[in-house]
């Protein structure tokens, strides 16, 4: 038994074209542009070994360290934002909608298959105030308040930005987080029911320790995909104003292929990917921690 | 569909063999390969355009059914094109691969043309035309020289655009404005277009060109034609007083809301259809908007209520009134490892007939020596046509010599500068800085 | 687990239900009006962008620029589809699409599921570390790829085809796959597929016949999921095709636009519409499963 599990030909027949297809195309290249690191020049005038210089260069860029604070603060918010709003949706998903829930999950996991060039005019048109007034605009007019020109100011545009995407996501972390919520047996639930739990205090001692692996996974998931943020700020603000919106992909695109600096953009890259394992570790031991207590 | 193609040089190199060398090794000395067509060039005449354009690949159609057939059946036109967004990215690529195709077009990036060329990446047109060099216009050929540097010609101007403000006859005539001649009469009469509840500058704050371009205008007429260059050279700054000067003029131009509300929010089809719909008096535009302009569906202030002004003095300053603005579009080049003897008879025969090909199908003016005018174009098409014949001195724009992140800095922060939002100052500081 | 979880979604447990509907107090009832309200707001916030792109896609450019965004377009314009179809070659770039596409997914599901069936089911050294591998993909930005790519793709010849995005694809879908079949293997007890090996089936025959059959949601989660990835990317098939002949839908999208900026508002919306509304009838169709998938086998820590 022991050797058809362990049986190394079907293991490799099994895991090899897998492994043989990430390698060439993921890993390799990976290690290609890390090499870049330590050069300078482009493309079309040739490489020159340059030591650090990339990497120092890096810490004295003060758009780098704008676009890893921007980075960093859009990840945190919406991670927050896609999971919390997500959990609300699973919540009322399982208590309140039960069966109906079924088309409400449909409809609000549906913006994740839209073309992200579609969704960014839609905002766009939604928050403009010039040459017509979108509706967010005329709203604040109705109220006597006047037009906000959303995307002329990096903090407005940043709120537009995080709008959109968590409006994209929502129904995805919302089924994800439901999954959790399935899960918990409902003796339990019912039991502490009985007990005399109920509303808020069922939710906080009960429901949220009980979908804390769910909740944490999600959380990971999140941070990785929103550290990388690239399509949707590309086609609604393109960084703009200015550089306000500009993250670290990017600031990494645009140095590598419009300013020809690979080697400085492969820096970059490679800071961003430093980042996503630093979170990535840091939750991790954070859901350790709270397991071993839950 | 799925078709595995041959490589365009026939160099093919296992994967295998790459992967095995280190990816180390291979990051250091991965460009540098020399081989290259040479003799009579590549198989065929292949062009790759960017979508965006498609008057060139028509144009060179038509040219090989016709007055180029036999160059055409010596080495056959293909085309292909590329989204006009990813342009420079693409033509970097394939120029590290020294597989740029035999025609393509050129990046509209100047600085990164220059690394084409000192790279030997694409051709001299001007050594590959000899004696027919002539047919580029002086005026184009000035151009070509202060981008590119040098004499010679590296790109075939498929396009020649002079620029500057258009203005609605009839909103000028209401208002009682006579066109402004210097800049202080603009800004007059922008204040009291404003007082009359008309807003007076359209601007496509968004790719941020149509604003800057007032700036880098206002320092060629204070500081003169060669300003510009002056800092390319770095013997000034555009921290300079003398520079910081033109920014601040247009800020606080913007800052009386001469551009509108929301100017960042604006795009190109947002400023021509406030134009072109009276719903601004003035527009920055280069000639290309002729096109729209000759477009009932967009143009309901009708074509008569339309004309050019030249970009109006500064007081006082060195620059003169009539050097023009202009520029040559987005260019086409050839690439230097599909060039060969049979390319070279498609160059020539090209710059014989553009000139008149595109006038007569498509009304643009290139930078190509027209022998007969079509007697059939509109109006504002042949008033173009005479100026650009007439250009002796050109100008350049804001970014032309700038650096390509330098460029993006401009252009990026361009709206905030016309709301105020960043002093003249701040905006050329941040626009030096991206230069280092 | 997972047949409590399946079984939950489908009906959830009756007992339930009745105690709280019999116990429905007048506070119960005051609570569900402010909630049919935020759903009505939720189905509004949902719907309204499908059918602002549909009404979109018939206005005219004038309209679009100089009328207020939810005016309707006074003359319907079809000829938006025609030139979405004509001038912009939706057809065409659909085609490349779905050529790319679908062999890519095949082969993700393919090779992802076997790779997570043998990370998890089968015993062998260093299985953590490849797992480790797999999932430090997942941190890897895509645009750091691209210059090494292009140069391998170029050197191999295969520049000029389809193939650069297929393999591309394939590849990129990996990590989440493998990651994410690993996870739904874990939660089959092994005993399973020890007892089919000791009735003397192949190692191959427990993965196909039984394995897989038992993650068949989970791989219609998968398939979905990575599908819209890949239908929606632009980054890869905007690197990677080098003519007219070989874009895909999103690297289609772009060609309504200019030189200078200008867009083609009406044949765009036109030919987004034919790009989702065709998503959207693939989405509905594999939906129940999907939800199933996502639920059933979700990432469990």
């Amino acid at each position: 038994m022991k050797s058809v599990l362990g049986d190394r030909r079907a293991i490799l027949a099994l895991l090899g074209p897998a492994l043989l297809v990430y390698s060439l195309i993921i890993l390799i290249p990976i290690f290609w542009s890390l090499g870049y690191t330590f050069f300078s020049g482009s493309i079309v005038s040739g490489f020159t070994p340059s030591g650090f210089d990339n990497f120092i260069t890096f810490f004295k860029d003060p758009t780098a360290w704008t676009a890893i604070a921007f980075t960093v603060k859009y990840a945190v918010v919406l991670t927050v934002g896609q999971v919390v709003i997500g959990y609300a949706f699973a919540l009322m998903y399982h208590f309140y909608l039960k069966r109906a829930s079924a088309i409400i999950r449909t409809l609000v996991f549906f913006p994740v298959v839209l073309p992200t060039v579609a969704v960014a005019l839609l905002f766009q048109q939604f928050f403009q105030s010039a040459p017509t007034t979108g509706p967010i605009n005329g709203f604040l007019n109705s109220l006597g308040i006047a037009s906000v020109d959303w995307f002329g100011h990096a903090d407005s545009a940043f709120w537009v930005i995080v709008a959109m995407d968590i409006w994209r996501s929502m129904g995805f972390y919302a089924v994800l987080l439901y999954a959790g919520i399935v899960d918990i047996p409902d003796d339990i639930v019912e039991s502490s029911r009985l007990d005399g739990a109920s509303g808020w205090k069922l939710l906080r001692h009960i429901i949220l320790p009980l979908s804390l692996p769910v909740l944490l996974s999600s959380v990971i998931f999140s941070i990785n995909g929103t550290l990388k943020v690239f399509d949707s700020v590309l086609a609604l603000t393109n960084g703009g104003p200015g550089s306000g919106t500009t993250p670290l992909t990017l600031y990494m695109y645009q140095t590598s292929f419009t300013y020809g600096d690979y080697g400085y953009g492969s820096t970059i890259a490679l800071m961003l990917t430093i980042l996503c394992l630093l979170v990535t570790i840091f939750i991790f031991r954070a859901q350790r921690r709270d397991l071993t207590k839950a | 569909m799925i078709t595995t193609a041959k490589g365009r040089l026939g160099r093919i190199v296992p994967a295998v063999a790459i992967i095995g060398a280190g990816a180390l090794l291979l990051a250091g000395c991965s460009s540098g390969s020399t081989s290259s067509a040479g003799g009579k060039g590549s198989e065929k005449f292949d062009y790759l355009g960017a979508d965006t354009n498609t008057e060139i690949s028509t144009v060179l159609t038509l040219m090989s059914k016709d007055q180029c057939s036999a160059e055409n059946a010596a080495q056959p036109l293909s085309v292909g094109t590329t989204p006009g967004t990813g342009v420079d990215q693409k033509m970097q690529l394939l120029a590290g691969q020294n597989a740029l195709p035999a025609i393509s077009t050129a990046s509209g990036t100047p600085s990164l043309m220059t690394q084409f060329v000192e790279a030997k990446k694409i051709v001299n047109i001007t050594e590959a035309l000899g004696d027919d060099s002539s047919n580029i216009l002086p005026a184009a050929q000035s151009i070509i020289s202060k981008l590119y540097g040098g004499t010679d010609s590296y790109v075939l101007p498929t396009e020649f655009n002079i620029e500057g403000i258009w203005y609605n006859k009839k909103i000028f005539a209401d208002n009682g404005i006579t066109v402004p001649e210097t800049w202080d009469a603009l800004v007059a009469a922008s204040e009291k277009l404003e007082a009359a509840g008309v807003q007076p500058i359209t601007a496509d704050g968004k790719d941020g060109w149509p604003i800057t371009r007032l700036i880098g205008n206002y320092i060629f007429r204070d500081q003169g034609a060669d300003a510009l260059q002056a800092v390319k050279d770095g013997k000034a700054k555009l921290t300079d007083a003398a520079y910081v000067k033109a920014a601040d003029a247009v800020a606080s131009l913007g800052q009386g809301g001469a551009f509108g509300p929301s100017v960042g929010s604006i795009d190109y089809n947002g400023m021509e259809n406030a134009f072109l719909t009276g719903g601004a008096a003035m527009m920055y535009n280069g000639s290309w908007t002729l096109s729209n302009f000759n477009d009932p569906a967009q143009n309901t202030i009708g074509l008569e209520n339309i004309a050019y002004m030249p970009f109006p003095a500064v007081t006082g300053g060195k620059g003169s009134i009539d050097d023009t603005p202009a520029n040559i579009g987005i260019p086409v080049m050839l690439g230097q490892n599909a060039y060969g003897t049979n390319t070279q008879a498609w160059v020539k025969c090209i710059a014989k007939n553009y000139g008149d090909l595109a006038l007569a199908n498509g009304g643009v003016v290139s930078g190509f020596k027209v022998n007969t005018v079509p007697t059939d174009l509109p109006e504002l098409t042949q008033v173009v046509q005479a100026k650009v014949a007439a250009t002796t001195t050109a100008t350049l724009w804001f970014e032309a010599l700038f650096s390509p992140k330098q460029t993006t800095v401009s252009q990026t922060n361009a709206a905030l500068l016309a709301t105020g939002a960043l002093t003249g100052e701040a905006f050329m500081q941040m626009v030096q800085d991206a230069g280092q | 687990m997972i047949p409590v979880a399946t079984a939950l979604l489908d009906a959830p447990p009756t007992t339930q239900a009745q105690r709280r509907r019999s116990s429905r107090t007048l506070k119960s009832v005051l609570l569900s009006v402010p909630m049919k309200i935020l759903i009505a707001v939720i189905l509004i916030i949902e719907i309204y962008p499908l059918f602002w792109m549909l009404v979109s896609s018939f206005k005219t450019q004038a309209e679009f620029l100089g009328k207020p965004f939810w005016s309707f377009p006074a003359d319907p314009q079809f000829v938006n589809y025609v030139n979405a179809f004509t001038v912009g070659e939706m057809g065409h770039y659909i085609l490349n699409s779905a050529i790319v596409v679908f062999p890519s997914l095949a082969l993700i599901i393919l090779f992802g599921t076997a790779a997570g069936f043998a990370l998890e089911v089968m015993v062998f050294k260093g299985r953590g570390f490849i797992l480790m591998l797999f999932l430090a993909g997942i941190l890897i930005p895509g645009q750091m790829i691209l210059l090494p790519l292009f140069t391998i793709y170029f050197q191999t010849g295969l520049t000029g085809s389809l193939w650069p995005l297929i393999i591309t694809y394939t590849a990129t879908g990996m990590p989440l796959t493998v990651f994410f079949m690993a996870t739904y293997f874990r939660s089959i007890p092994k005993e399973i597929f020890e007892a089919s090996t000791l009735d003397g089936a192949s190692i191959f025959r427990s993965f196909w016949s039984v394995g897989f059959p038992m993650v068949r949601n989970a791989v219609f989660t998968v398939a979905l999921v990575q599908f819209f990835f890949l239908w929606n990317d632009l980054l890869i098939a905007l690197t990677f095709t080098n003519s007219q002949s070989l874009q895909t839908i999103q690297v289609g999208l772009l060609n309504f636009t200019g030189n200078y900026g200008q867009v083609s508002y009406g044949p765009l919306f036109a030919a987004i519409c034919v790009s989702v509304f065709g998503t959207l009838v693939i989405y509905l169709f594999l939906n129940q499963r999907v939800m199933k998938g996502l639920t059933a086998g979700s990432v469990k820590g």
